[in-house]
């Protein structure tokens, strides 16, 4: 009889258990929604730490208007120091003993690498990788969509502008030791070959390195006309320096990652100017091109408004707000948008399912679309392709010399 | 022909930044028997001070700097007095990760206090002007680096040689016990050699501030220097000055003609050489086991 009444009463309390939460989805209560997230809040990539910190403002401020379909964005971000390492260790720290609904950005793709097998196997949503990484959607995977563009596509746009538009004839690329640098370079290299140019030099970057003297010296023997840079803003500032100094001055050209002119105008002393980046978002449909933008006072309504009220009422005090800062609420829109229209009954499916059908969105970034998944068709999983030019000025703002380009997806690895 | 003797110019000009690292880590070894990590920090906390006392107090360049100096002296003094002397029996395992664990909270404080943006500090002159002698250059910020390098050195040879003080620091390095039985206070010359030491990085830090500041600004420069150190001679300071110097201009020429992939760390392969063939540096006079 007791044993009945015991089994009876742990019925109970299972069922009334899970009517409380409604469902079992993990990471999601009647209340609340948890998405993790990692980046580097020390080391030395600690500036895209930025990221994380712009995403939980966002989701702050979606809280403090109320959350969605009743539920609070708990967002549970840390510092992995830009160690895979450590990206590993947190992700299953969070992921088994918190329970994460989906994860969201995460700096870095040699971190990113190291816990994409573990989501994916776990079936879990991971939405808008921090860094343009062909790894991301070569397979396509059902549970991982990129926002972020591929450094493919700003190469593409760069030789394509240096080439045809202003007619440089000899073009050399500095790219880092890493997925990053390698896929720039790679995407120079299959330009120039549709050109029937030649690399006029490749010189790579270690990690770390700070003396940039000799890969100065190495552009400035290449006679290269304009120099494609796919390396980090400090060792872009230093060799934008070392190059003034010996008199060099191709045209520089960067990727998106070296595109906050108001801080490379800063830490170079002015020299950015003139310097074309390529950049995936903050461009209002609107614009034209040779319009001035400048990122403290934006022009694109939706990022003024989050100047104001999202960075405005929820950054910390000293937060700077910048490009990095954004694009941390970038990559977060279509995961907030997909749970808007998945609904109260919110699962991974039903997110999954809201996300493939998702068609132009446009928040701050470029249009972002994805589709139902094919395994031999990256662009279901690729969101965002499209990137426009800009040209830093003296002030820290830029000057828009294209409109939004889709790029085109260059098969990488096969 | 001219980019070989660009490649030792420019190789020159970095090594004095590794120059001035290296001295200080000489002068902590020479004095406490230990390689110190803590070097770089040592630089680096002092140089963010100087930012914040122009950007925040709105003092000059000028008086930033010496102030930034007098920060690195106390400094270097009381990571002496404060953590390194209390350590119990130490050997020296226990003395190198004490300066590991001091280098990870003097790095976590400014990472701290100050972010991870990057800046850069305010100078007289331009990080990017030049001097052009026909087609070979040299920056005037790599100038400036060099004359001051070459001008500590020499304050350091005169001081060493020529004063009450410096005279007693070389004989505590070289006697402890002889150098107490004679009246010197040897731990309090040990604690003064740590704030000189971390003045003399602290140079190295307010000529690299101008180019870029940021938390892990003092890294390369440390590391560098530990490699010309160790080249040189630990025990040796025109050793290190020189070993430094051959870092700087190997890591060119390297660079330069074999291969740009691996430049960063073909300092770190010269020490396995040089310690393969010669384990005491190449400037010491030999190695010494004391008991």
């Amino acid at each position: 009889m007791k044993k009945t009444l015991f089994a009876v009463l742990f019925g109970a309390l299972v069922v009334f258990g899970m009517l409380s939460t409604g469902y079992c989805e993990i990471g999601v209560t009647d209340t609340e929604i948890h998405i993790g997230q990692w980046s580097p809040q020390s080391g030395p990539a600690a500036a895209w730490g930025a990221v994380a910190r712009g995403t939980d403002a966002y989701f702050k401020w979606i809280n403090a208007n109320g959350g969605i379909h009743g539920r609070k964005l708990v967002h549970h971000y840390f510092d992995d120091g830009y160690n895979p390492a450590r990206t590993i260790a947190g992700v299953k720290q969070l992921q088994e003993q918190r329970g994460m609904f989906a994860w969201v950005g995460g700096v870095g793709t040699a971190p990113g690498l190291a816990v994409k097998e573990y989501l994916m196997q776990k079936k879990i949503p991971w939405i808008g990788p921090a860094a343009g990484s062909w790894h991301w959607v070569t397979p396509p995977q059902k549970y991982l969509f990129n926002v972020y563009p591929l450094y493919l596509g700003d190469a593409q746009l760069l030789v394509e502008h240096a080439a045809k538009k202003m007619g440089k004839k000899s073009i050399a690329v500095v790219y880092q030791e890493d997925d990053y640098g390698e896929q720039g370079l790679a995407g120079t290299k299959h330009m120039l070959e549709k050109y029937n140019m030649e690399l006029a030099a490749a010189v790579p970057v270690a990690m770390g390195d700070s003396d940039m003297r000799p890969h100065a010296m190495r552009l400035s023997r290449s006679n290269a006309d304009a120099v494609l840079l796919f390396i980090s803003p400090v060792a872009a500032s230093r060799i934008i320096g070392i190059g003034k100094a010996m008199n060099y001055a191709p045209q520089w050209m960067s990727s998106s990652t070296c595109g906050d002119c108001p801080l490379m105008i800063d830490i170079t002393q002015g020299l950015y100017e003139g310097v074309i980046t390529s950049s995936f978002g903050m461009l209002e449909t609107g614009e034209k091109v040779g319009d001035l933008q400048h990122i403290n006072d934006p022009k694109h309504k939706l990022v003024a408004e989050y100047k104001k009220d999202v960075y405005g009422k929820f950054a910390a005090r000293d937060e700077r707000w910048g490009y990095t800062f954004v694009v941390g609420i970038g990559l977060a829109e279509p995961l907030v948008e997909a749970i808007k229209r998945a609904g109260r009954d919110l699962t991974r499916e039903r997110l999954v399912e809201e996300l493939e059908k998702m068609e132009n969105f446009r928040g701050v970034l470029g249009r972002i679309t994805y589709g139902p998944l094919d395994p031999n068709n990256p662009l279901t999983r690729i969101g965002q392709q499209e990137l426009f030019l800009h040209q830093c000025t003296a002030d820290g703002g830029s000057r828009i010399l294209t409109n939004w380009i889709e790029t085109e997806y260059i098969p990488m690895g096969h | 022909m001219i980019d070989f003797i660009q490649m030792v110019i420019s190789g020159i000009a970095v090594g004095s930044s590794y120059a001035l690292m290296a001295l200080g880590m000489v002068l902590i070894y020479k004095a406490s028997e230990v390689p110190n990590f803590v070097q770089g920090e040592m630089a680096l906390l002092p140089v963010f001070i100087a930012y914040m006392m122009i950007y925040s107090y709105g003092y000059s360049v000028f008086i930033a700097f010496f102030g930034a100096l007098f920060f690195a002296m106390i400094l270097g003094c009381f990571l002496e007095f404060a953590v390194v002397r209390r350590a119990k029996n130490p050997n020296i395992l226990g003395l190198i990760i004490v300066t590991i664990g001091l280098e990870m909270i003097l790095l976590g404080l400014v990472s701290w206090k100050f972010g991870a943006d990057q800046r850069i500090m305010p100078f007289p002159i331009s990080s990017y002007s030049s001097v052009m002698i026909g087609d070979l250059y040299i920056s005037t910020m790599d100038l400036v680096t060099l004359f001051v390098a070459l001008a500590i050195m020499i304050v350091l040879f005169l001081f060493f040689r020529f004063s009450k003080f410096g005279v007693a620091m070389k004989a505590t390095q070289q006697n402890p016990t002889a150098a107490r039985l004679m009246g010197i206070r040897t731990n309090r010359v040990k604690m003064v050699t740590w704030g000189i030491s971390a003045t003399v990085g602290t140079v190295s830090g307010l000529l690299l501030a101008p180019v870029i500041m940021e938390p892990y600004m003092m890294w390369n420069p440390m590391l560098k220097g530990f490699a010309g150190a160790v080249v040189g001679g630990m025990t040796s300071l025109p050793g290190a000055v020189f070993g430094a110097y051959i870092v700087g201009v190997v890591e060119h020429l390297f660079g330069g003609y074999v291969s740009m992939d691996f430049k960063a760390v073909v300092a770190f392969a010269v020490i396995v050489i040089v310690l393969c063939v010669k384990p005491s540096g190449l400037f010491a006079r030999h190695y010494v086991k004391k008991v």
